[in-house]
């Protein structure tokens, strides 16, 4: 993404001195972030370890989280876009009204309090969760933090980063990006790639009955999707590629049983801050992995006549 | 019985990933782990290499992994417009495999990010 303003744990763990966790619990979900990466490790610039950092949790309950910050500001469901709009207007020096903060649940003080915190920070970070990304404003709440992040910049050295949980999400839209210019939500259908979240997402696409066949890899929508999404994957075809026989699996016409990423399954996964690591799987499988079934799939596609005009196809026509 | 350790495997449960990860297995399952926390440490415990399922199912019917994958092809070849959907869970390596396949068969391609 250009001008994402990002970089790597490493760079967090050892200079940054203000963190704010806005919409997530990673005590529970995330449970090394703060030893490993970002509160707690004795860094270059943060010899002191804790001591040399603050840290802020924004989120609409007292998670467990809380008892590792130094200042939780508690937020009114849903009002994460209003709250970082009036701190970036705050940031800037605008003048911004009582009143029209208030229905963020969070007072004037305590705003005017973070902003001045924020900019007096040598590196700062947002880290967001899904308390942000997923609810009311979605993609408009990560797109407003990172933009929070980038216009401190004009003061001090501030970065947002998306506390991306389920397991290499990260690397399906590192992966897809440099494929296809796009990270996720991408239709290629007419041979060229086209992005529209909304319209090419898999819940809308599912629920609207756009598809006619789904391939499922390393996940179960059966457990977590809308019905109506639901219904649509066990009546029309669908395949699943899974360690287990999932609630998925059961509504489809296939199942193929896979090695389970990073345990029987080698390969590569990323990090959060976009850092390929590489899987030490210690058992072996007597599954084929995901990648091996997808490429022998992909081969007995290709022994098909391809579905678009092939240049040969095209001079044999003339 | 012998035990085999892994040093430095790498835990994909969360965005973490961590990869300072010791693992000792009996090569059938992982009977310990250090430095994981406990989110990392069930993920491990709860994997095994024993055949609990079968290769593939078609039509809900045991089938070998050859027919799976020859009904998968026909599916997703046949379709005007099928979806590559989920990725997480998975390597990279695969997810690289998911793109040729969205192209090759026209179709969607998306992960969880979209939910
Ligand atoms: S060990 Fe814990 S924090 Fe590290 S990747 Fe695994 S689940 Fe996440």
């Amino acid at each position: 993404m250009g001008g994402k303003p990002s970089c790597t744990l490493g760079e967090i763990r050892n200079r940054a001195d203000f963190l704010i966790y806005w919409g997530g619990n990673p005590a529970e979900c995330h449970p090394r972030h703060f030893t490993k990466y970002s509160l707690m490790p004795k860094g270059k610039f943060t010899p002191n370890g804790r001591k040399d950092r603050t840290m802020v949790l924004v989120d609409i309950r007292e998670t467990a989280s809380a008892k590792a910050a130094d200042i939780f500001l508690q937020i009114r469901p849903g009002k994460d876009f209003e709250a970082l709009t009036a701190l970036r207007s705050i940031v800037k020096g605008k003048r911004v009204e009582e009143s029209a903060v208030v229905e963020t649940g969070l007072t004037m003080e305590q705003l005017n309090d973070l902003a001045t915190r924020m900019k007096k920070a040598k590196f700062g970070v947002i880290f967001f969760g899904m308390g942000l990304s997923m609810t009311r404003g979605k993609h408009m709440n990560s797109a407003a933090a990172m933009t929070l992040a980038a216009e401190l910049n004009a003061f001090t050295k501030f970065v947002a980063m998306p506390m991306r949980g389920h397991g290499n999400v990260t690397g399906a839209d590192v992966v897809v990006r440099y494929h296809t210019g796009y990270p996720f939500g991408v239709n290629l259908s007419r041979g060229y790639p086209r992005f529209n979240p909304g319209e090419f997402s898999t819940v809308d696409v599912l629920v609207r009955g756009d598809n006619d066949a789904t391939i499922i890899i390393g996940a179960d929508p059966g457990a977590t999707m809308p019905q109506p999404a639901i219904d649509h994957l066990a009546s029309t075809n669908t395949i699943v590629l899974d360690p287990k026989v999932t609630h998925t699996s059961r509504l489809s016409k296939v199942h193929i049983t896979t090695a389970a990423t990073g345990i029987s399954a080698p390969g590569t996964a990323y990090r959060m801050d976009e850092i390929p690591m590489t899987l030490r799987p210690p058992l072996k499988s007597p599954y084929p992995t995901d990648e091996e079934v997808l490429r022998r799939i992909s081969e007995a596609v290709a022994r098909k006549a391809a579905w678009y005009p092939t240049p040969e196809a095209l001079m044999a026509a003339v | 019985m012998e035990l085999t350790v892994t040093k430095h495997a790498t835990c994909t449960f969360c965005g973490c990933v961590c990869d300072d990860i010791e693992l000792h297995s009996d090569g059938t399952r992982v009977v310990e782990t250090k430095a994981a926390c406990i989110l990392g440490k069930s993920w491990f415990l709860n994997h095994d290499v024993v055949r609990h399922y079968p290769d593939a199912l078609v039509d809900g019917q045991e089938a070998t992994l050859g027919e799976a994958i020859e009904a998968a092809a026909n599916y997703l070849y046949e379709a005007d417009l099928p979806l590559v959907y989920g990725l997480s869970n998975t390597t990279c390596e695969a997810q690289r495999q998911a793109v040729t396949l969205a192209e090759m068969t026209g179709g969607i391609i998306d992960s969880h990010t979209s939910l």
